[in-house]
């Protein structure tokens, strides 16, 4: 087997007719032609592995070279070569392995159609399909491979174990639609970081066709009232429950405390203001502070804990036929008070130029419905406090990795650009805290 | 001095080798979107040039004359915050305005400094606050000075660096 990154000299045959071993063969990977590069059966190379180049041989794309090309590169009957993995190669064996582990009574899993979704900044995610054959029977399973990005990447560090029971335990105890979880891996040393994965739902993930004259604008009521519903249904089961070994109280080990409402507002304004030495990236971040000591200033009226999805926003479900099919993206997930994601649904409804709060229209709009099933008797002044806590508690790991970035703790691209985000992030804090001369 | 190409032409050229020279041949959407962001930082500085130097004057003077005013509010205010306020007021608010042509890294660290100062008193005016009491209300009139000179600062930092709202990548 090949090793990563070094050199591997190959030895030619010095008559070009008897022509190299099959096996021999190599490939310059590239952009046009993946599909060739990653199909065994056409390279007969080891999953995972590439040539980037070799002396005397020019780069091509995506073409295999002749054998007449490599033994007139070879000088002297041998040719270098330099061989690197690709990011994800081996992952199809891995996950192969893994899923024969998981699944009981597996003959034989084959993966297929690995490819990385882009979008999102805090997981790495692929898709990818996997044949399971079972009592010489084989089902073809949609899957999602959900990894930790590398630490210095890493914006919000949470566990995909405890995503995986609290997945699990949703599944089993609600009526809540999310997909089945494989388990996780925590062994860093297989996928590379930890690891996790889940059933791909049916259903559209482009909710944006559901407003502003989409081809589904039609669907909106029904799958809008059945998103309400299923909120509802998250906010109002019992917290224990879900909290299965109280992993959920303070996923992110910053102090936060959920013995009582009052415990937790008080220890998440101290997580924040506590955390602004951490994220004033530059003096001008001050707005985030003044937001963490105006929430303190203003707690409002208590409502029970509850298990909050933490990312509740127009993207992260899916829908067909009137209903909602997936409720995704738990890594957020934790003990909090209810109006957050809704406060959150407000501030991402709005930047997504969607209209999720307006529906369901014959109910009187997602607040009037939420509080129907609830009974929380939630107002909109209640909302635009929690846009702004919710708010917060999304800037303050983003601002941390952007400081991480500005202060040269590492070189992550993303952190750089995230910059601009945060520059609107930044706007919408005056808004929310009325600074005078904000935008309305 | 280069004039031909200037700063701006020259990232213009890097902003297109990355779309013609680059973006082709990437394969991983996770490349492209990568790239894509490379060119949007490159867009952000080439917006923020022609601005950053003035708006680092005027913030600068701004700031000085913040500080003077959130000072003389708190004027018969007892207690160490308004007294670290006041102290401000006559250390770092009285710093000469900034000229307009200046050597920019000495005003930029000046710059910084005033944005600590401004940190530092919001801290103080939430003790205030919390307080309560008519001194409250002073401090809230305080933090809202603050706050005004907050609001141009942030747009202009949004319109002046942020393109296409900063979401490459989200979707």
């Amino acid at each position: 087997m090949f090793q990563a990154g070094i050199e591997r000299t190959l030895s030619l045959p010095r008559q070009v007719s008897t022509a190299i071993p099959a096996q021999d063969w190599l490939f310059l990977v590239d952009s046009g032609d993946r599909r060739k590069l990653v199909d065994r059966r056409k390279t007969n190379l080891a999953a995972g592995w590439r040539i980037l180049f070799g002396p005397g041989l020019q780069p091509k794309l995506s073409m295999r070279y002749s054998r007449r090309t490599l033994a007139r590169a070879a000088t002297d009957g041998t040719l270098q070569c330099r061989l690197a993995e690709r990011p994800w190669g081996r992952m199809n064996d891995q996950l192969a392995q893994y899923l024969r582990q998981r699944i009981e009574g597996v003959e034989s899993v084959t993966i297929s159609g690995l490819a990385p979704i882009p979008g999102g900044f805090s997981r790495e995610t692929f898709r990818f399909d996997a044949t399971v054959t079972r009592n010489g029977e084989s089902e073809l399973l949609p899957l999602i491979l959900r990894k930790n990005p590398p630490e210095a990447q890493a914006i919000l560090v949470t566990s995909r174990q405890v995503e995986h029971e609290l997945i699990e335990t949703i599944r089993a105890e609600t009526n809540i639609p999310v997909s089945k979880s494989y388990g996780a891996e925590t062994d860093a040393s297989v996928f590379g970081e930890e690891a996790m994965v889940i059933e791909r739902m049916h259903g559209n993930g482009h909710t944006t066709d559901l407003f502003n004259g989409g081809p589904d604008s039609d669907q909106v009521e029904d799958v809008i009232r059945h998103l309400c519903e299923v909120l509802a249904e998250l906010h109002t089961t019992n917290v224990d429950t879900l909290n299965v070994g109280g992993q959920l109280s303070d996923p992110r080990g910053v102090g936060v405390t959920t013995t009582s409402w009052d415990d937790y507002m008080d220890s998440t304004f101290e997580y924040y203001i506590s955390s602004y030495s951490s994220i004033n990236y530059d003096p001008g971040a001050i707005v985030m502070l003044d937001a963490s000591l105006t929430l303190r200033r203003n707690k409002p009226r208590p409502l029970p804990l509850c298990l909050v999805h933490g990312d509740f926003n127009p993207a992260n479900f899916l829908y067909e036929n009137g209903k909602v099919t997936a409720l995704i993206d738990w890594e957020n997930s934790r003990i909090g008070d209810p109006r957050e994601d809704l406060g959150w649904m407000v501030a991402m409804d709005n930047m997504s130029n969607t209209s999720v709060m307006a529906h369901p229209v014959t109910e009187g709009g997602f607040l009037a419905y939420y509080n129907k099933l609830t009974g929380f008797e939630i107002t909109p002044e209640e909302l635009g406090y929690f846009i702004l806590f919710g708010t917060m508690n999304i800037a303050v790991p983003v601002a941390t990795g952007i400081k991480r970035r500005v202060i040269g703790e590492h070189h992550q691209l993303l952190h750089l650009y995230l910059l601009q985000p945060s520059m609107a992030t930044l706007v919408a804090f005056t808004q929310l805290l009325a600074y005078p001369g904000a935008p309305t | 001095m280069m004039t031909s190409p200037g700063i701006d032409a020259l990232i213009e050229g890097v902003i297109l080798g990355i779309g013609n020279e680059l973006m082709p041949f990437l394969s991983n959407e996770k490349a492209q979107a990568s790239a894509a962001m490379m060119q949007s930082l490159l867009q952000g500085v080439r917006q923020l040039l022609p601005v950053y130097e003035q708006s680092l004057i005027s913030e600068h003077n701004a700031m000085t004359a913040t500080l003077r005013s959130v000072a003389l509010l708190l004027a018969d205010v007892a207690g160490p915050e308004a007294e670290r306020i006041r102290e401000r007021g006559a250390s770092e608010g009285q710093r000469a305005d900034a000229p307009d042509t200046v050597v920019i890294a000495g005003v930029a660290e000046a710059h910084r400094e005033l944005g600590q100062a401004l940190e530092a008193s919001v801290s103080d005016l939430d003790v205030l606050q919390r307080a309560g009491g008519p001194d409250a209300l002073k401090a809230d009139a305080a933090l809202a000075e603050i706050r005004a000179y907050l609001t141009p600062t942030y747009l202009n930092l949004y319109q002046a660096m942020t393109v296409g709202g900063g979401f490459l990548g989200r979707s």
